[in-house]
């Protein structure tokens, strides 16, 4: 059991499956202690000095049965009741855990990898439903049939109760010790484990490296030491973990070896008519004590695991609500002001910009407008700003020093979903879905008709592309749209953001990986078909924002010059530089 | 590459059993001796567990003292028997599993050994097909499966096959008549748990695969949540996050579900069973003590049945793992030495293309009738736009790949008849994306070769290459720490030691495919001050991206669309007036001057 914020609601919702398994598994508890019973009976039947009757035999027959039944239902109960809770917690907090994520900003998921992100969702989900489900079962199994047994050992004879009592409290310690001991050394073992994994992963991804260095033999002697340590930790882990076992075995032998010596004593002693302590105890209850020491067996050694498990979920918890609770930077005005229609004129008004974790700022005091409907370029050296430019107008990361307007609106207080009506935007990643090119173009409205999603396509120049794979608009595009080439990938994704059909279209390097000929295509199409519209253009080719409007250069995040492309031959110096040096990069220019 | 080969590389050639426990078998054959003695013990420890349930039958006849007249001796003997037992054989249980352990860990070890061995030695090419995460999941885990199999799979089923016979044994020799009867019981949890072992394992199957749907969804939305939000698709992909929960909830609940029956089903005709030996023992005329031991022993009856059936799933997934190891260790490389090739031991550097074609796929050729001839100690550059095939040349030349027509000298040699590891040694090659591994520096420059440089070695070169400065600013100078892939260091420092590397491996013949990533003014000079020296070490082959590194080679060789368009030097060109008279004006035009 476990209880933090995100996590008593469920209990509010199931407590009924709970309730329903707790006490299931409470009676059956109390069922099956009258197993060892029975045969403590037939034993006494048997070596009764009188013969039973056929009726006390065929009542004990039926009492087992019986056992047997309600065990079954009560096993088929307990089963359903607390695993489906467990397995509709898991779902919940998995749903929960998911909402989350889509009002996520990038600056939080820059800070944490996808990686760490998918195990809150698996491993440590799976942690606390597990405690949820087994862990119930263990706990309650653990203390009611304990709590049971040892009444009824008592019951039956007090000093043997002790003698079986006592020693098993050794088992609940050593339980613990066990596991944690062993969750140690099997971290130890992980670890081994990881490591081998990094160095296999790292020398495969180099290999080239080694082979072009002829190195293979010095790696592999490399190899040979790490995964001789994992094979040294390993045997380590496993003598320690069947060390542990055997002893365990050890001990309960000894414990029944206690119960045979002690108790065969004082069923001896009773039988020469001088029972110690004054009680009376023949063989069938001293069968039954041995059947009751073997039901305590598992309840005990689990009291032991229930710490550690519970400790695990715990910590998997503490991440889970971490991640839950981890403050949304990227959220709605309070008085959101709604734009509809926007006519797509822009303004950046001394806006300075820094990322989280850094100090200095890459963009610096950057003022200018750009009219509705203008296309615009942005070109500068690599890390000056470009990107940065446009995500701060999408509002990836929130505008802190000065403003950025769209229709005289301030993008802050603009509800989000106006700001993301009027921007269809072209990332610079190109991160398509494992999906049909079809869902792909219609990312954005899975409405559009086929129609729509051609003209997209043939837009970005991409339609030929499709109509030349054999399933056409339903080809499969792979993990991130690994299937299609750069171009490809880029094209579609323009295809994408130009069915939004928004006021303003920006395109973050988009044709980087396209041929001449196709960007100019692509030119075309901005201007006549996103006519009257705002595209900004970022390039890192001086070729694909030449015919623009205007053009941005920016310089280590401050604006150099902007103007047409004429006039920037004539005064910005870094525009003049990147013409040269990208006319080198071949028969471009 | 053919069908054949592709299936091989991906593992989906299927194998028999047969063929699998005949190689597996290769494997562990020096390991034998210890199996077997492993079966041995394994056959003692089963025989031991049999006994104790006799010596309770004994106690509890013993116990009723009136009928069997026997002292407190007797139960003391008893006592201290079954104490002796219980540690005899948890003795054996650990030496027979650190027996196993220690063999099964040795397998693994060799075994790994063996695969990465054989990793390494496949070409480029057929790395480049396969990807990473599969070859480390054949390396690091298929390799501990499929000794899994002999050193736990196996021998639990052994282990469980001894236990059902030796309990069966024990019951035939306490009360034939009973055990008829509970072979009933055996023959129905028998049938009943194979099906359902059937039956879960689909279950699970899906389970998984809905498993891994679901995290490649998250990981996928994760991933790709700018575009999601930025197209305010939220709704919809919760929508199908919601769904494929489900998917797995439900999926859970059929194994839960399935659970739920079965292993109430199995425990009720235990708790029968049981019922059955109260109800026959007097119709059977058994003592008290036959009825302790029946008791003991049906506990250990039906749950070998049980783990039978989950092992046979084991040996399934034992065998794809094998199929796929064995796949993979067949695969040949696709460069190798002719039987006759000639170890070279110094190069003088001269090399020659005559008429190269390639294409990575049939006909879409990337080079096309390349030829040219470049003098020991010349520089050379390579011009053109990307996917002109200048990296696919010096590639060649190495042997990454091998050309379809045409012959590639060294020094008058065809490369394909050189030793691939002393053509290597001979030209060092500095990558465009350099790769480094996480360690030290030193053991970057040396990529742990040890024994043949000593520090100062080491530092000899990174003087020479310019890279001294910013190592002995570094904590630990040679054994300051490297991050993966180096992410501690700047572009242009591990350009460097990418120069450091080449130089210190002495070739002959220096192959540089330039990087184009921005790079500081100051290590801009430094890359450029080692470049002008190392041009003195011998021949130099350069795809550039920087004219000022090519101006002063000897021979500049202008590609487009892998066809050699110009070739001469610098002046020579100028005066063409062709391509790069075109690319030289545009940057060198006084207008232009920057």
């Amino acid at each position: 059991m476990l209880f933090g914020k995100y996590i008593n609601k469920f209990y509010k919702k199931y407590w009924y499956l709970f309730l329903i398994g707790i006490v299931t598994l409470i009676v059956i508890d109390y069922v099956q202690t009258l197993i060892p019973e029975s045969l403590g009976q037939i034993v006494d039947m048997i070596q009764g000095s009188t013969a039973p009757k056929e009726k006390e035999v065929m009542d004990l027959v039926f009492k087992v049965v019986m056992v047997a039944f309600i065990m079954a239902i009560g096993r088929v109960i307990w089963r359903l009741a607390l695993l489906s809770a467990a397995a509709r917690i898991q779902l919940g907090l998995r749903q929960d855990m998911f909402r989350k994520s889509q009002r996520l900003s990038q600056t939080y998921l820059h800070n944490n990898s996808v990686g760490n992100i998918l195990n809150w969702f698996t491993t440590d989900v799976e942690a606390v439903d597990d405690l949820m489900g087994w862990g119930t079962i263990m706990l309650v199994d653990a203390i009611f049939m304990s709590v049971l047994v040892i009444i009824k050992l008592i019951n039956v004879h007090w000093v043997l109760g002790i003698i079986v009592i006592a020693p098993m409290i050794l088992v609940v310690v050593w339980g613990s010790l066990v596991e944690k001991f062993m969750s140690n050394a099997w971290d130890r073992s992980q670890k081994a484990n990881d490591d081998l994994y990094d160095f296999i992963q790292e020398n495969i991804t180099g290999i080239r490296v080694i082979k072009a260095f002829v190195k293979e033999v010095q790696q592999l002697h490399a190899f040979s030491k790490v995964a001789w340590k994992n094979r040294e930790v390993n045997i380590k882990f496993a003598r320690l973990s069947v060390l542990f076992d055997v002893l365990i075995e050890i001990t309960l032998g000894i414990i029944t070896t206690l119960i045979l010596l002690f108790g065969g004593y004082f069923v001896w002693m009773s039988f020469k008519n001088e029972p110690l302590f004054g009680i009376k105890i023949d063989s069938g209850q001293l069968i039954t004590i041995t059947g009751y020491f073997t039901m305590l067996i598992w309840p005990m050694i689990a009291l032991g695991q229930i710490f550690s498990m519970r400790s695990r979920a715990k910590t998997s918890l503490g991440r889970i609500t971490s991640y839950l609770n981890s403050p949304e930077d990227i959220v709605e005005p309070e008085n959101p002001v709604v734009l509809d229609n926007a006519k797509g004129e822009i303004t950046f008004n001394d806006l300075s910009f820094a990322y989280p974790e850094n100090d200095t700022d890459c963009l610096k005091h950057i003022s200018l407008t750009i009219k509705a409907g203008e296309s615009i370029g942005v070109v500068g050296k690599l890390g000056c700003g470009k990107t940065t430019l446009v995500n701060s107008l999408a509002r990836l990361y929130n505008v802190e020093k000065g403003k950025i307007l769209i229709d005289g609106v301030d993008i802050m207080d603009m509800s989000l979903v106006s700001l993301r009506k009027a921007l269809a935007y072209v990332p610079q990643d190109n991160f398509l879905f494992s999906d049909i090119i079809k869902n792909n173009i219609g990312f954005g409205n899975m409405d559009f008709t086929l129609e729509e999603i051609r003209e997209g396509a043939s837009f970005a120049c991409v339609a030929d592309d499709i109509e030349g794979f054999e399933d056409r608009y339903e080809t499969k595009v792979g993990e991130r749209g690994v299937t299609l080439s750069g171009g490809q990938k880029q094209r579609v994704s323009i295809a994408r953001a130009f069915l939004m059909n928004a006021p303003i279209m920006i395109m973050d390097d988009s044709v980087s990986a396209v041929d001449i000929k196709t960007e100019e295509s692509i030119l075309k199409n901005i201007k006549e078909k996103r006519a009257g519209k705002t595209t900004i253009l970022v390039a890192s080719r001086v070729s694909t924002v030449s015919s623009l409007d205007r053009i941005i250069v920016l310089n280590e995040g401050e604006i150099e010059a902007f103007d047409t492309h004429e006039n920037l031959l004539k005064i910005s110096p870094t525009y003049q530089k990147m013409v040269m040096l990208q006319a080198l990069e071949g028969e471009r220019g | 590459m053919d069908e054949e080969k592709m299936s091989k590389l991906f593992g989906s050639k299927k194998m028999s059993l047969w063929v699998i426990f005949g190689r597996t078998f290769g494997y562990i054959k020096s390991e034998i001796f210890f199996f077997i003695l492993a079966i041995i013990i394994l056959v003692i420890n089963v025989s031991l567990n049999m006994i104790l349930p006799l010596v309770m039958k004994e106690f509890t006849n013993t116990v009723d003292f009136a009928k069997s007249g026997a002292t407190f001796q007797t139960i003391l003997y008893l006592g201290l028997g079954y104490a002796a037992i219980t540690i005899v054989n948890q003795g054996f249980t650990y030496l027979q599993s650190m027996i196993l352990q220690r063999s099964g860990q040795k397998i693994i070890y060799r075994l790994r050994n063996d695969v990465f061995n054989h990793v390494e030695q496949m070409s480029v090419n057929q790395l480049n097909l396969m990807p990473v995460g599969s070859l480390v999941t054949r390396v690091a885990w298929y390799t501990s499966t499929m000794s899994d199999l002999f050193t736990n799979t196996l021998i639990s089923i052994l282990r469980n096959i001894l236990t059902i016979v030796g309990v069966s044994v024990m019951m035939v020799v306490i009360s034939p008549k009973l055990f008829l009867i509970m072979m009933i019981f055996l023959v129905i949890v028998f049938v009943v748990s194979f099906f359902f072992s059937r039956y879960v394992k689909n279950v699970f199957r899906q389970e998984r695969a809905a498993n891994s749907d679901f995290t490649t969804f998250l990981n996928e939305s994760l991933s790709g949540e700018k575009i999601i939000q930025l197209f305010r698709q939220e709704k919809r992909k919760e929508m199908e996050f919601d769904e494929k929960n489900e998917t797995i909830r439900s999926l859970r609940m059929k194994a839960i579900r399935a659970f739920a029956v079965y292993r109430p089903f199995v425990s009720f005709l235990y708790y029968l069973s049981i019922a059955a030996t109260f109800f026959f023992a007097f119709r059977f005329e058994l003592g008290a003590g036959d009825v302790v031991a029946f008791y003991l022993l049906l506990s250990n009856f039906f749950s070998p049945i049980e783990a039978l059936a989950d092992s046979l799933n084991n040996l399934t997934r034992a065998h794809t793992s094998c199929e796929r190891l064995y796949n993979l260790l067949d695969v040949k490389p696709d460069v190798l030495d002719k039987p006759d090739a000639i170890d070279v031991k110094e190069f003088k550097g001269e090399i020659e293309f005559r008429n190269v074609y390639f294409a990575y796929e049939k006909e879409n050729w990337i080079l096309q009738d390349v030829s040219f001839h470049i003098l020991p100690g010349q520089t050379a550059a390579f011009v053109g736009a990307t996917g002109a095939g200048k990296t696919t040349i010096l590639s060649l030349i190495v042997r990454n790949y091998e050309p379809q027509k045409g012959q590639i000298l060294i020094d008058g040699i065809n490369v394909k008849d050189i030793k691939i590891t002393s053509l290597r040694r001979g030209i060092g090659q500095m990558l465009q994306d350099v790769f480094l591994f996480s360690g030290t520096i030193r053991s970057n420059i040396t990529l742990h070769d040890d024994d043949s440089y000593s520090d100062n070695d080491v530092m000899q070169v990174c003087e020479y290459v310019n890279a001294d400065k910013f190592i002995n600013k570094l904590d630990g100078g040679l054994n300051a720490t490297i991050i993966e892939r180096g992410e501690n260091l700047s572009t242009g420092q591990r350009q460097l030691l990418s120069f450091a590397r080449t130089v210190l491996a002495k070739p002959q013949i220096l192959i540089l495919d330039e990087a184009t990533a921005n790079i500081d003014t100051e290590t801009e000079s430094l890359i450029q001050d080692s470049l002008n020296k190392m041009k003195n070490i011998g021949t130099m082959l350069i795809v550039a991206h920087r004219l000022s590194t090519i101006q002063h080679a000897d021979k500049i060789i202008v590609l487009q669309q892998g066809k050699v368009m110009e070739m001469g030097t610098h002046q020579e060109l100028l005066k063409q007036k062709g391509m790069y008279h075109k690319l030289y004006m545009l940057q060198f035009d006084p207008k232009h001057k920057f």
